[in-house]
């Protein structure tokens, strides 16, 4: 991504302006990625609004190195974990249980956003415990690699892998048993 | 719903799209950002080009020898400023003169907190050749060492030391060079050179001061045709102001002190301000071949043998046949005023030509912090012809470029044309033949460009 080279090159130069490029580049592909995470539209445009509050801010404290989708991910990914343990401590729901949150991808709302189409794989998503959720958007719908899952989530590769094969797995069997209906 | 074998395919089809109101929230946001930084700026804390630069590994090298040449900038200035009688007393002074030594300070931004600051030594010899050495301010408030820089016209041989990244660039000369780098050195005696200089200043007399107990005679001008090339390099802006100073020592006719003024917009259109005196002259100084002998190479520090590449006609059809080799096509532009890097990245980004696209390939499976090398070096050619485009530009030799309408098909359309002398245009067509010609015949040719 030889444009993301130049964003970062400028944005490392000081030039504040590129913020609005990346914005622009990246804002519906993160936007989706927080809701798919959080099944919540309005706290996934929150997410993606603090994630650039954060950058922006940030621009004259570091310097960007990398993939720039990866960063902006790892930022949203982190950021909506956030919120989702926050969420959970105030519905005092186990951790081991499916995300609550996963009701809210039955709302009209969300499937209107999504398209019928893809209504129930949202549905699904939404059934899946948290960090198997992560793994399984950060590679397939984000790119990262199982390393960069790895380390955003603070567990081994094998770890990140397993998140990914279980969640998958546990995604397809909800497909299918939705389609055998 | 389809088969689950899909999912993944279909997990990459989500969508969404983001709302009306975040975009308003986060432009909003940026543009409160862009709004302070500006604020910010005006009291010195947006970060310059120059110490930008210096943070880079990857500049610092090209960095450090321009602001090493800079250190030399306030005997040049000398010659382009002055007055009739008192200059050509110095002059006649100065052309005796077989060796000399002097101190010089380049400020960016002076008192602000973006400000970078350097002083540098130097030693010339009409014999032995020439020394620098430079350190720059360091956040404790001493100083840290950042480059050296020695010509050697004897051994034909250049040698310049980078501290900051350890590196010890040695390059040689051949004889032409040799003698262009000795003339260039020895340009400051140069009565015709000095003469054609004074005719195309304006300047005034700053009459009688003191200073450090001598007495002086001060000149001034705020000809923009008298900036330093250290200036020239950092401040952009054609608007921007200019105050050139020479003190002459009334009783010897030798320069005592050269002071460099310039303030306007840099290349990123922050405001700038540069600062550069050379003092602390002592002319006609002893000096040894050992004080000019090459050092050797510091413990742990990279060796570099390369020759300078120059951003000449030849390197600009290089670049050109870079753009065809790999675009399949002229750049549309080349002297915007955009940065090199800039016009270089845009391109190949935007190009689906097979070669770009064999680049893109490569640089794919390539780690993160070696791709955008691996790209610089592909555009290394182009970045020469962009270069000499704007030295061009800067040297008003009234250059023109036509890439957006001329392809290498176009053996007698005018690609690339500059200025020689007042009868004399050097022009590269289309298929990179280059021509002396009229400026009646260039004006045929341009005409039938139009046409075109």
């Amino acid at each position: 991504m030889l444009e993301d080279k130049l964003l970062i090159w400028k944005f490392n130069r000081g030039n504040r302006d590129v913020l609005r490029a990346i914005y622009e580049k990246y804002k519906d592909d993160l936007v989706t990625l927080a809701a798919a995470l959080l099944t919540d539209i309005s706290s996934a445009e929150d997410v993606v609004h603090d994630v650039f509050v954060s950058f922006i801010e940030s621009t004259e404290k570091f310097r960007l190195t990398g993939s720039l989708k990866g960063y902006l991910a790892t930022c949203v990914a982190n950021n909506a974990r956030n919120r989702n343990k926050a969420r959970r401590r105030h519905h005092k729901i186990a951790l081991d249980n499916a995300d609550p949150a996963g009701a809210d991808s039955n709302s009209p709302e969300f499937s209107a956003l999504f398209g019928e189409q893809l209504r129930q794989l949202a549905r699904a998503l939404g059934q899946l415990p948290y960090e198997q959720r992560e793994a399984l958007l950060l590679h397939s719908y984000s790119g990262m690699k199982f390393k960069a899952i790895a380390r955003q989530q603070g567990v081994s590769i094998n770890t990140a892998q397993g998140r990914y094969r279980y969640a998958l797995d546990k995604l397809r069997s909800i497909l299918d048993g939705e389609a055998r209906k | 719903m389809r088969p689950a074998d899909n999912t993944n395919e279909l997990i990459k089809k989500l969508q969404l799209k983001a709302s009306a109101d975040l975009d308003k929230r986060v432009h909003d946001d940026i543009s409160r950002a862009l709004a302070e930084s500006q604020k910010t700026a005006s009291v010195g804390t947006r970060p310059n080009i120059w110490r930008t630069i210096m943070r880079s590994p990857i500049t610092k090298l090209a960095a450090v020898a321009v602001i090493i040449v800079a250190c030399v900038i306030g005997l040049s200035l000398w010659r382009t400023t002055g007055s009739g009688i008192a200059l050509a007393d110095v002059l006649a002074r100065v052309e005796q003169v077989k060796a000399f030594r002097c101190k010089s300070s380049a400020t960016i931004n002076p008192g602000k907190p973006d400000g970078v600051e350097f002083r540098g030594s130097s030693v010339f010899s009409q014999e032995y050749g020439s020394k620098h050495t430079l350190e720059a301010r360091a956040p404790n408030g001493g100083w840290e060492p950042v480059g050296e820089r020695y010509f050697y016209p004897q051994k034909k041989m250049f040698v310049q030391i980078g501290h900051p990244i350890k590196t010890y660039f040695r390059w040689e000369v051949d004889d032409a060079e040799a003698q262009e780098q000795q003339e260039s050195l020895s340009q400051y005696i140069d009565p015709g050179k000095l003469l054609k200089d004074i005719m195309a200043c304006k300047y005034e007399t700053l009459g009688r001061s003191i200073i450090n107990g001598v007495e002086v005679e001060g000149f001034r001008t705020t000809d923009p045709n008298c900036r330093s090339s250290f200036s020239r390099s950092l401040i952009k802006d054609p608007q921007a102001e200019h105050d050139v100073k020479i003190w002459v020592d009334v009783k010897t006719r030798l320069p005592v002190k050269c002071e460099d003024f310039a303030s306007g917009l840099d290349e990123m259109e922050n405001p700038g301000i540069i600062q550069c005196i050379t003092t602390d002259f002592e002319w006609d100084v002893p000096v040894t071949a050992a004080e000019f002998e090459p050092p050797g190479v510091p413990d742990g520090y990279a060796v570099v043998n390369a020759r300078p590449e120059p951003s000449d006609e030849e390197a600009a059809i290089q670049g050109l046949r870079q753009c065809v080799a790999l675009f399949g096509k002229y750049l549309e532009s080349i002297g915007d005023g955009t940065e090199a890097t800039e016009i270089i990245f845009l391109a190949i980004e935007k190009s689906e030509a097979p070669a770009v696209l064999r680049l893109k390939e490569k640089v794919k499976e390539l780690m993160e912090d070696k791709k955008l090398d691996r790209v610089r070096r592909a555009g290394w050619p182009l970045r020469r012809l962009i270069w000499f485009y704007v030295r061009l530009m800067q040297d008003k030799k009234d250059p023109a470029y036509y890439g957006k309408t001329v392809t290498p098909k176009d053996a007698d359309k005018v690609l690339l044309r500059w200025k020689l002398s007042e009868n004399k245009y050097r022009v590269i067509f289309g298929d990179l033949r280059a021509e002396t010609v009229s400026p009646g015949k260039l004006a045929e040719l341009e005409k039938a460009l139009q046409k075109w």
